[in-house]
């Protein structure tokens, strides 16, 4: 059955002909006149005249349907919103002449007027198929310029004069200025009438302190001492106390973490475990304990593979374009050639474009998948470039050393398998070019044997288990005792996970015979492979030979073989062999231990089918022969000889790769599937993964007139060049997102708002900054003091606005509800990880083991499959669980109960700035959650143990480690009160629930 | 007045013209309520609720339409349900029935498993007035069939379950979008001062795919999330009364706490007059309070009468079942979730979403049936049926189904063809849904599938989610449009930058 013609496309193809005939006409026209420029001038304003006419009322400077104006030649070039509308010398590709010529009404353009004659479409046709220039002189320039261009984000650092300070009513008792923060901030507030607030109380200055740079609350004892301390140095000291303790790089990690949505599981469908993703999180919270370099931090996250290969930070770093879901279905059970299997891969390079650009420039770029970003300059083609630079990236597990030594071995053998595979290349280059079109047929052939054709036939497939130590059977009734003398095992050929030729084929395996049918009695082993490991004998036949007479044939894998993260047995094809060669197997009763029974692919009876990757091959070797012939022929021989060479070099390089130890693993962005192949990047016209358009080479954002938005890179460039130029470019002093996003970043995490209040976008759908002066003065500072973040946090931190008061004034309110211009510290509630870490603290439970494998306060059931991550399972008591929150293992399609209701960052999205949503979940949360529970009763034993047996000494305890500062008498009798009717606990639980506990002023 | 799109913050006011922040706006007490409050209401909110519409009575800018129901249940079918076994009946198959599948063109399965054309599983009959066919599989759905109305020509651009199933529900194919009840309760706030806004009824089984992805907020804040409840756990709703471990917080150590807890933070808040988050987040104890009460009384059918719980196929009482997935089990599963949202719709609960099948593993207790579509759509279409349907019978004879809107929905179709044996593969390129209720026209079926249920018959006009989410706001009185959210940039909606409604399934 097949489906009926479209009876229109008749008449399109006649109206398509009859309009080839005119551009053919016209172009003939072209070719043959004196003045071929003059000719295409000519046309060019026939095409300004028609468009002027029919397109510009909606198409022009003022409307700009769709983002689209067709009267400048920019406007024709850049397109439209759903992208280009113009390709030049391709016609039928262009969407202008698309929509001109379409049938149907609902795209059909001029909208409701009449159609475009035959003739007009044909000069649009001729136009473009001549290369639709537009001459320059049309235009005038300040029309070619895009007024988005002057956007102030894209403009370079401007370093202003520090202001002067400003007379404050004396008797308001204002802290001077302390560093020229304040000078910026204070000349705002100026502006505004605005007034700073007093110098805050000491009490609530360490604690402010300890929760911003550690996420901890300052004990009693802390407090009391730094209340009493009169050393004028007494803050300065606290500040570089709190910086050199790696509970900073614990707490900033995990800011950093809520950007770039680190996970620790795949999200999606299945929601697979990551077991290594852990590695890349303890890169973070090192790198902020040693305070590297903002630059070098950078390089290591884009490209420290390359940049930095003897070291593991460059390793680990790598983590961050891995950190985001990744689809394992879209990739692992639908291969490239598929359209889902397209889609999940394009939509897995935008996610790293999205976490690179986001994370380090602070601009939003999807939009500009499917169309010319409709805000900010950021054209597809700029889009797409930027997806060229991670065009040969998988996420995966890659492995690394700890070990220094070893790490350099690896570094220098990764070193020549590049070098190699470059070499490689080349050799195969030279042949193809030399060997022309009868050598590339044969070689088609080849390829079709090894894979193509034989990638249809089937087979038996045992049923997916998580470990490989099992033991499963796959074996043939014959129906009678035969005279056997040979059993031949096919290997199956399945793309799935790429792994292709001898996919399922076991590790370790034993073929037998026997008369019976369980295999108890009588059984003669024909061949057993259980002791020695089996190489994948790829979709190669393997024999066995024996002489014995049986009814039944079994094959036992006794290891299975890898498949994604679980492990099967599979054959195509069991060929048994009687004494004249013939195949008794034909057809037979096939029986098994289990089989996933997925007809028409895999079923039992696939094995006596006699079809198989090897059986469909036909005849390799013959073909290979002819291949030596033509080599010789051609003189090529020796090319081929040297390429041989060059292959089994990398294989030893390979070899000696996979024999070095210890090796880690971290889950990140790895070229090794794709052996450092980039992928042609096309654009896509309105994102569509069939509709693609020109290839774009790597490349970044023209939004500066000082960077250069496209990377000029040799031809026959590595990968990891395409990246290395990405990181230059980030990194690079004169782009000055990278420098204003990042001190916005730690600006905001100190003040509970950013300079800029979306510190995501900085583009023109973002808010502008409150205080641009300030803002470029502290990215300069920022860049040109090295990129500390210490530096960045002491020069923060040690300013008197940050030193301020945070009690509301009913006047300032008035003038600014919100406090961007900072006439007060802003209170915040404590962020989830933050409250979950100081009930552990304030409980003495807290366990401060650093780094290594997440903590997992979850019960996986049914990992096989899709695991259930059932949080209700785990033991609240289990102490191993109460180590610091930034160690939690983060699951994405299960988020942890208590943290998400407290508003902890969702991996699936890049979280720039925590909701503080307050909700009655909440409050059933804290006051009941079987955490919340266990910790208070700790508390009270840690309270009864430090405090005696007195009540009221106990309350008077309590307080102070969970609010660092003594109950007045009202307090004290209410908890006294509570405490003589239901127990220390119910004291100790009220306590976590207080605003003043989760309130930071 | 809504939230500052920018951010998320509930802090934060927002300036009249986009993108830019009006100075000195400082919010009412309850304005501030409204937003800390949204999804949940709280005790000064209840008192300034209207009956609809948004909390603080100043519509949402994008309330234009007279809405036409206040509620919207949705049902959903994780997995895949078969619309050509189920909806969408196809005599061709029948007479095609065993010969090779020609789709006239090449098709990208998923599995690659084209076999023969395959007949639907089960028998197609007419019912009601409009005389539509029915499989007998959901003959139970014949009593009410004219009153529902089908779309036959659904298209995903996805047939991967995962990303299929995130279209469907947030209208986006990326994980971190907001889920269509986060934005009905975000765009109209609450109709209950003692509930969710928003409430999700699992599968008891276990999550489909993308777990909480499927109803979390996203970007938008939190409380507008869907709260789950799971009517067979031991805690129905997570942390609702404190967890068995800490027996030291009986209930009257709990009024206690919550009364000493009251006046200490009251007395913490006097010398900070003016951050209005302290007095809110003293109310949401207060809300909690009363959700404590609230939540167990909807949730309980210890006071349905036997009529209505034979209505839904619920057997009270029942604890022992086969082993095997039989349909009277499916059917008393489902009607209990179908039965406590009706409960839970009485009560104010603005949008429900019921799930039926969990993840896709084995054995199938969802609906992708690659292997045998008898064997597991059988036992789960007919527990969908007969839910559904009570569900459907249920709020007409309470006069509620003139303002609750029912939505059934699966993320994409299955094949024509068989894979060789009894299953069928995935069909992204067409499928169903059904709606029912306020404001749909009964007994209609809108937009065809082709001959085979292969792809849409007018493949240029298929219908998209965005379409169906689109109709379901403005029967809610929303322009789609209109309902945004900045995030990172972009002014999001549940319709991306697509939707039409269907108003030729309207009785507008």
């Amino acid at each position: 059955m097949r489906f009926k013609r479209n009876p229109q496309t008749t008449e399109r193809e006649l109206r398509w002909y009859r309009r080839a005939a005119l551009v053919l006409g016209a172009l003939c026209w072209l070719a043959s006149s004196a003045s071929a420029q003059a000719q295409t001038e000519k046309l060019a304003d026939e095409v300004r005249k028609l468009l002027s006419e029919r397109c510009i009322e909606c198409h022009g400077a003022e409307t700009r349907e769709s983002g689209l104006r067709l009267d400048t030649g920019r406007g024709i070039r850049q397109g439209g919103d759903f992208g280009p509308v113009v390709q030049p010398h391709d016609a039928q590709r262009s969407e202008l002449i698309r929509r001109v010529a379409t049938d149907n009404e609902n795209e059909l353009m001029p909208p409701g007027g009449p159609r475009l004659s035959n003739q007009e479409v044909a000069v649009l046709e001729s136009w473009i198929q001549a290369g639709a220039t537009w001459p320059e002189s049309w235009d005038s320039e300040e029309e070619e310029r895009d007024p988005r261009l002057e956007h102030w984000a894209w403009q370079a650092l401007t370093a202003s004069e520090i202001p002067p300070p400003v007379d404050w009513d004396a008797s308001a008792n204002i802290e001077p200025e302390r560093n020229p923060i304040d000078h910026f901030v204070r000349a705002k507030l100026a502006d505004q009438k605005l007034a700073p607030a007093p110098l805050a109380d000491r009490r609530t200055l360490i604690r402010r302190l300890y929760f911003d740079l550690h996420g901890l609350p300052p004990t009693p004892e802390e407090i009391s001492a730094f209340e009493k301390n009169s050393d004028p140095q007494a803050y300065e000291n606290l500040v570089e106390r709190l910086l050199a303790s790696p509970r900073y790089g614990e707490r900033w990690a995990r800011h950093w973490l809520d950007v770039v949505h680190y996970g620790d599981t795949h999200g999606y469908d299945k929601d697979q475990p990551r077991p290594n993703a852990w590695p890349y999180r303890d890169y973070v919270i090192r790198a902020f304990n040693e305070d590297k370099p903002y630059v070098r931090f950078i390089e290591e996250q884009v490209a420290g593979d390359v940049l930095y290969p003897e070291t593991r930070d460059g390793y680990e770093a790598l983590g961050l374009i891995a950190a985001g879901p990744w689809d394992l279905i879209g990739h692992l059970e639908v291969p490239e050639t598929k359209t889902d299997g397209k889609i999940a891969r394009h939509l897995d390079r935008d996610d790293m474009v999205a976490n690179v650009i986001g994370t380090f420039n602070s601009v939003t770029i999807h939009c500009a998948s499917c169309h010319q970003h409709k805000f900010d300059p950021i054209t597809q083609d700029d889009y797409y470039s930027l997806q060229a630079n991670f065009a040969a990236l998988e996420r995966d597990e890659l492995e690394y050393s700890t070990d220094p030594d070893v790490q350099r071995k690896l570094g220098e053998l990764r070193q020549r398998l590049q070098v190699g595979q470059r070499k490689r290349e080349q050799i195969e280059q030279q042949l193809k070019a030399a060997g022309g079109e009868s050598l590339a047929e044969i070689d088609r052939q080849i390829n079709a044997t090894a894979g193509g054709a034989a990638s249809a036939q089937g087979g038996y497939h045992s049923q997916i288990e998580s470990q490989a130590d099992l033991t499963k059977w796959v074996q043939i009734d014959l129906g009678q005792a035969s005279e056997l003398r040979e059993i031949v095992l096919h290997p199956c050929y399945d793309d799935f996970n790429g792994i292709g030729a001898g996919f399922g084929f076991p590790v370790r395996y034993r073929v037998e015979v026997a008369d019976d049918a369980e295999f108890r009695t009588g059984v003669t082993m024909v061949a057993d492979h259980s002791q020695t490991v089996v190489a994948n004998p790829g979709i190669t036949p393997r024999t066995h030979q024996f002489s014995a007479t049986a009814r039944f044939v079994r094959v036992t894998a006794t290891q299975l073989v890898p498949r994604s993260n679980d492990y099967i047995f599979a054959l195509a094809e069991i060929e048994v062999l009687g004494k004249h060669g013939e195949n008794l197997g034909l057809g037979k009763t096939v029986s098994a231990l289990d089989s996933i029974e997925a007809p028409p692919r895999w079923t039992r009876g696939n094995v006596v089918d006699g079809k198989s990757p090897a059986l469909a091959s036909g005849d390799r070797s013959g073909l290979a022969q002819r291949r030596i012939e033509l080599l010789e022929q051609l003189g090529l021989l020796s090319l081929d000889v040297e390429l041989r060479q060059t292959i089994s070099q990398l294989a030893e390089a390979e070899n000696a790769r996979r024999e070095l130890q210890p090796l880690n693993k971290v889950y990140a962005a790895t070229t090794q599937k794709r052996g450092g192949q980039s992928r042609a990047i096309h654009v896509l016209a309105r994102g569509n993964v069939l509709a693609p358009l020109h290839e774009v080479g790597p490349g970044a954002l023209a939004l500066f007139d000082t960077l250069p938005s496209r990377f000029e890179l040799s031809p026959g460039h590595a990968e990891g060049d395409r990246r290395v130029a990405l990181a230059r470019w980030l990194s690079d002093p004169r782009n000055p997102l990278t420098w204003r996003s990042v001190v916005n970043r730690v600006w905001q995490y100190h003040f509970g708002q950013g300079i800029v209040a979306t510190p995501n976008d900085f583009g023109a759908m973002g808010s502008p900054p409150t205080n641009p002066e300030l803002l470029d003065w502290l990215a300069i500072w920022f860049r040109d003091r090295g990129g500390s973040w210490k530096e960045l946090h002491r020069m923060i931190v040690n300013s008197a606005t940050y030193r301020q008061a945070s009690h509301p004034r009913e006047e300032s309110l008035a003038i600014d509800a919100d406090n961007r211009f900072m006439w007060r510290q802003t209170p915040r509630r404590l962020e989830a990880e933050a409250i979950r870490d100081s009930v552990l603290a304030v409980s003495g439970t807290l366990d401060l083991t650093m780094g290594g494998p997440g903590w997992q306060d979850f019960v996986v059931q049914r990992p096989e499959h899709s695991p259930h991550y059932e949080y209700q399972l785990a033991n609240p008591e289990d102490r191993a669980l109460w180590r610091r929150s930034v160690y939690r293992f983060i699951v994405r399609s299960q988020t942890q109960p208590l943290l998400t209701v407290l508003d902890c960052a969702d991996p699936s999205m890049r979280v720039d700035r925590r909701n503080q949503s307050i909700s009655a979940l909440q409050a059933l949360a804290l006051l009941n959650n079987s955490f919340m529970l266990v910790q208070a009763r700790e508390f009270a034993d840690r309270v009864r143990r430090e405090a005696g047996d007195e009540l009221s000494a106990q309350v008077r305890r309590a307080y102070e480690l969970a609010l660092g500062r003594l109950p007045d008498d009202t307090e004290r009798a209410a908890l006294v009160e509570l405490a003589e009717g239901h127990g220390l606990e119910n004291v100790c639980r009220l306590l976590f629930n207080l605003n003043e506990f989760v309130w930071i002023d | 007045m809504k939230p500052d799109p920018r951010n998320g913050s509930v802090f934060h006011a927002f300036g009249k013209a986009q993108g830019q922040r009006a100075t000195g706006n400082r919010l009412t007490r309850r304005e501030w309520l409204v937003r800390s409050g949204g999804g949940l209401g709280g005790m000064a909110l209840a008192a300034i609720l209207a009956d609809e519409g948004r909390a603080d009575g100043t519509p949402h800018p994008a309330f234009i339409y007279t809405p036409k129901v206040k509620r919207v249940v949705q049902l959903f079918m994780a997995g895949a349900a078969s619309h050509i076994d189920l909806f969408d009946y196809k005599p061709m198959l029948v007479k095609c029935h065993g010969q090779p599948s020609d789709f006239g063109e090449p098709v990208e399965a998923f599995q690659d498993g084209l076999g023969p054309w395959l007949k639907p599983i089960w028998e197609f009959r007419p019912y009601g007035n409009c005389g539509k066919p029915l499989s007998d599989v959901v003959a139970p759905l014949g009593d009410v069939v004219d009153r529902m109305a089908f779309i036959h020509n659904m298209v995903s651009s996805s047939g991967v379950h995962s990303t299929a199933t995130l279209l469907q529900t947030t209208g986006f194919v990326l994980p971190g979008f907001p889920g269509a009840g986060c934005w009905v309760s975000y765009g109209l706030g609450s109709i209950n001062n003692n509930l969710p806004t928003f409430v999700v009824l699992p599968d008891h089984r276990g999550y489909a795919s993308n777990g909480v992805k499927n109803w979390d907020a996203g970007f938008l804040p939190s409380q507008y999330s869907g709260t789950v409840i799971q009517p067979l756990h031991d805690q129905p709703l997570a942390d609702l009364h404190p967890h068995k471990i800490g027996a030291y917080a009986n209930p009257l150590a709990d009024k206690k706490v919550r009364e000493t807890l009251a006046i200490l933070n009251r007395k913490h808040r006097e010398s900070r007059v003016g951050d209005q988050p302290l007095e809110a987040r003293i109310e949401s104890y207060e809300l909690a309070a009363r959700m404590q009460l609230a939540a167990p009384e909807a949730m309980t059918l210890a006071d349905e009468p036997e009529h209505v719980l034979k209505l839904y196929g619920v057997q009270a009482g029942r604890t022992h079942w086969p082993n095997e997935i039989n349909a009277e089990e499916e059917a008393h599963l489902f009607g209990l979730r179908c039965l406590t949202a009706r409960r839970l719709l009485e009560r104010g609960v603005r949008f429900v979403q019921v799930w039926s099948g969990n993840d896709n593993g084995f054995p199938r207790r969802n609906w992708d049936s690659h292997e045998d579509v008898e064997r597991d759509h059988g036992p789960l279409a007919r527990g969908m049926a007969v839910g559904a349907a009570g569900l459907i019978k249920d709020l007409e004879q309470r006069g509620m189904l003139e303002d609750t809107l029912v939505l059934w929905t699966t993320e994409f179709g299955r094949m024509p063809s068989s894979q060789g044996g009894k299953g069928r593969d995935h069909n992204p390129f067409v499928f169903t849904n059904w709606l029912c209720g306020g404001g749909i026209k009964g007994g209609v079926s809108y937009g065809e599938s082709d001959d085979w249920g292969y792809k849409p018959l007018d493949r240029d006009r298929p219908t998209l989610v965005h379409d169906v989410h689109a109709t379901v706001l403005k029967l809610l009185g929303i322009d789609h449009t209109r309902l945004t959210w900045r995030h990172n940039g972009i002014d999001r909606r549940l319709t991306d930058v697509h939707g039409h409604p269907i108003d030729a399934i309207l009785s507008l």
